[in-house]
């Protein structure tokens, strides 16, 4: 079974062996063993820490094989982005060209360097094996991954901002060229775009606002193959994308400064896998159901925090999205990877928002 | 002989003739009666000092004497951008430095300007093909300067002057296609034609507001940027002789370069010399061509004589000094005229 739990500094071999499968490289996932043990190390104690409100934390997540030990994946959450220091994004202005003698009227786009998004909470570090188990179902797995990090989320509340968003990683050849790179970035920075991707870190450095343009940057006027990109996923982002965007993430307007990849904002609040999640009491009854509705089941721990997919009873036709009894009963595997006993309480959310399921 | 003098009333079908031949490029001076009669009006009131600021200008013809025949036209402005704004590229840099990373990266922006508002301007100069022979188109420019010298105080303290951009082959403008084009969405000539009689507020509207960076454009519009048209090189080397140069200013439209200058900083303002005349029939002709204007502002004239003021005085032939309008004043010195006098051409620097 696979499931998903705070990433430990044991969990950094097989980390690092992950951030250097990447591609393209993430500068959330940097192959680089001492920047990920720091990032363990600061996970750790933020999810040890008592917090009330978002500051500094970050928190790392790892999808673990409960069968070998073996680690499938991990995704992370930045609990305010920047921090101290803005988060940088470009934002994409419409501006208004009328003219009402020439009867013209024209929207011109324009990207300008927005800290907008600083303080909001960032999901962040995706990354999923292309090697997990061939039995179990890829998509749900993925969403497993992403979403357990919106369980946690809607369990802690205080942890984090109001307001999330991601950013995907935008569009690059396989020699990790990135068009926008080439028209945009370069020009500033000389340099080619994986290195300064790995030295940005989270956007927030001093460097980019040394750097990067202080006006803003008409759309029109760049070379149509960086304006093509403009929003555009990469290839590998594009199944994150669709999570985020079932989830009701919404491509707002902002793209990314250096590969121009997409940026997805949500509310917390009005988030699908929040707002359709429900607390329960765990009951653990043997054996496990293999038919019914997927749910993500969550523990409502947080250092010891785990969420896994269980299939939880169809809900009668025409009734809410929240038809589970109060006691929810789950397998003995279950419990025990989720780490309950009879009575906990738990979290179960659908794993498929309602209206994506068929 | 070949004479620059200021417009009069009577040069209107002269000048409706001549506008007929201009072609494209030309945007200020169309065979338009209508629009003639109105700007030769414009001058006679500018000389008569009953023209606003912001409508004074002149406009002065090269005539050929014998003939009558008028075979070119330049113009002055008093001020520029006083109704209308007055709209150029004023061309900046800024620095993008990161000691931390070790990047120094110098970039170029465009910034919508009104900078040249106030400022006089040097336009319209068309010579008909025919006439252009030696030292006419010289002649023509410089005339302005000549006028300009001997009136200072009806000017502001400093000068420009547009030049043509750089066109290709199939008579485009790249920088209207990389830029232009994408703001205004009407054709190039439409938008030169608008712009040019006072209809601007497209411009307003449509251009870009924020300024843009130079390095981010297509190298061929980058190309543009303070490119002189290739028809329009030796007019700008004509006013760089007289101590006009690009300061960073170019068109919105073409990114064709703007000269200026100080006008008290022109060669005129500092070389041209007020000289008394003296009427001599057998005067050496030959000698170094200068520039000859009078000093009348109602008949202003410049003629170019092969000749240098000698001991004080310019000598001048009866033929010369009728083309003038001026007189040595025979027994009476108290009628003698004065000329102001310039070599035509720069003396060359040593290297």
């Amino acid at each position: 079974m696979l499931f998903v739990r705070p990433g430990r500094l044991s969990d950094l071999d097989q980390i690092e062996a992950m951030a250097r499968a990447v591609r393209p490289i993430l500068h959330s996932l940097p192959p680089d063993r001492r920047a990920l043990e720091a990032r363990l190390a600061l996970s750790q104690d933020s999810f040890r820490a008592d917090v009330d409100t978002p500051g500094e934390e970050f928190y790392l997540f790892v999808l673990e094989d409960t069968a070998s030990g073996r680690l499938f994946g991990t995704a992370s959450i930045v609990a305010s982005a920047g921090y101290a220091e803005p988060f940088y994004a470009f934002r994409n202005d419409a501006l208004i060209h009328a003219s009402r003698e020439l009867k013209v009227k024209r929207r011109v786009h324009a990207l300008t360097m927005s800290h907008q998004l600083s303080g909001k909470s960032r999901m962040t570090g995706y990354y999923l094996d292309t090697m997990i188990p061939p039995e179990l179902d890829g998509a749900l797995i993925a969403r497993l991954l992403s979403r357990a990090r919106l369980m946690f989320i809607a369990q802690h509340r205080q942890r984090f901002a109001p307001e999330i968003f991601t950013v995907l990683v935008g569009i690059t050849d396989d020699k990790g060229v990135s068009p926008f790179w080439e028209a945009v970035g370069r020009k500033f920075f000389k340099r080619d775009f994986a290195e300064i991707e790995l030295a940005s870190g989270g956007r927030s450095q001093t460097f980019i606002a040394e750097i990067m343009p202080s006006y803003p940057l008409y759309v029109p006027l760049l070379p149509p193959d960086a304006q093509r990109v403009l929003g555009e996923p990469h290839p590998n982002a594009v199944q994150p994308y669709s999570i985020h965007v079932e989830d009701g993430f919404e491509p707002d307007g902002f793209v990314d400064i250096f590969d121009a990849g997409p940026v997805l904002t949500a509310n917390v609040a009005i988030c699908e896998t929040v707002r359709n999640g429900v607390q329960r009491r765990a009951i653990r009854s043997g054996e496990a159901l293999n038919q019914g509705t997927p749910y993500l089941v969550a523990n409502a721990l947080t250092d010891e925090f785990r969420c896994a997919l269980a299939y939880l009873p169809n809900p009668l036709p025409g009734q809410s999205a929240t038809p589970l009894p109060a006691d929810v009963a789950l397998s003995d595997a279950l419990a025990d990877c989720l780490l309950l006993a009879n009575g906990d309480r738990i979290r179960c959310a659908p794993l498929n928002p309602p209206g994506e399921r068929p | 002989m070949i004479l620059v003098r200021v417009v009069r009333a009577d040069d209107l079908e002269a000048l409706f003739e001549l506008a007929t031949r201009t072609g494209r490029g030309m945007t200020s001076f169309k065979p338009d009666r209508a629009a003639l009669t109105q700007r030769i009006e414009r001058v006679r009131r500018s000389i008569e000092g009953t023209a606003a600021l912001a409508e004074q200008g002149y406009l002065f013809v090269m005539e050929e004497t014998e003939s009558g025949k008028v075979v070119g036209v330049c113009a002055l402005e008093a001020a520029v951008g006083m109704t209308q704004p007055f709209y150029n590229y004023r061309i900046s840099t800024v620095v993008h430095a990161s000691r931390e990373l070790d990047i120094w990266t110098k970039m170029t922006m465009l910034n919508i300007s009104h900078d040249l508002t106030g400022y006089a301007e040097l336009c319209s100069l068309f010579l008909a093909p025919d006439a252009r022979v030696a030292g006419n188109g010289a002649l023509l420019s410089k005339s302005r300067f000549m006028f300009l010298a001997q009136f200072p105080e009806r000017f502001p303290q400093r000068i420009c002057a547009e030049m043509r951009g750089h066109f290709d082959a199939q008579g485009e403008s790249p920088f209207w296609s990389s830029v232009g084009a994408h703001f205004y969405q009407i054709g190039f000539d439409q938008a030169d034609y608008l712009s040019s009689h006072g209809k601007k507020s497209f411009v307003a509207e449509l251009m870009p507001r924020y300024p843009v960076y130079v390095d981010l454009l297509p190298p061929e519009a980058q190309a543009c940027i303070a490119k002189t048209h290739q028809d329009t090189l030796p007019a700008r080397t004509l006013l760089e002789a007289e101590g006009m140069r690009f300061e960073n200013h170019i068109d919105i439209f073409d990114a064709g370069p703007v000269l200026e200058s100080h006008v008290d900083t022109t060669r005129a303002a500092r070389e041209s010399l007020l000289v008394p005349v003296e009427l001599n029939e057998h005067a050496p002709a030959g000698g170094v061509k200068h520039l000859v204007s009078n000093t009348s502002l109602h008949d202003f004239r410049v003629i170019l004589v092969a000749r240098a003021p000698q001991d004080g005085v310019l000598r001048l032939t009866r033929e010369e000094a009728a083309a003038l309008g001026v007189t040595d004043g025979g027994e009476s010195q108290a009628v003698q005229s004065v000329v102001r006098v310039l070599p035509l051409y720069p003396k060359e620097r040593k290297s």
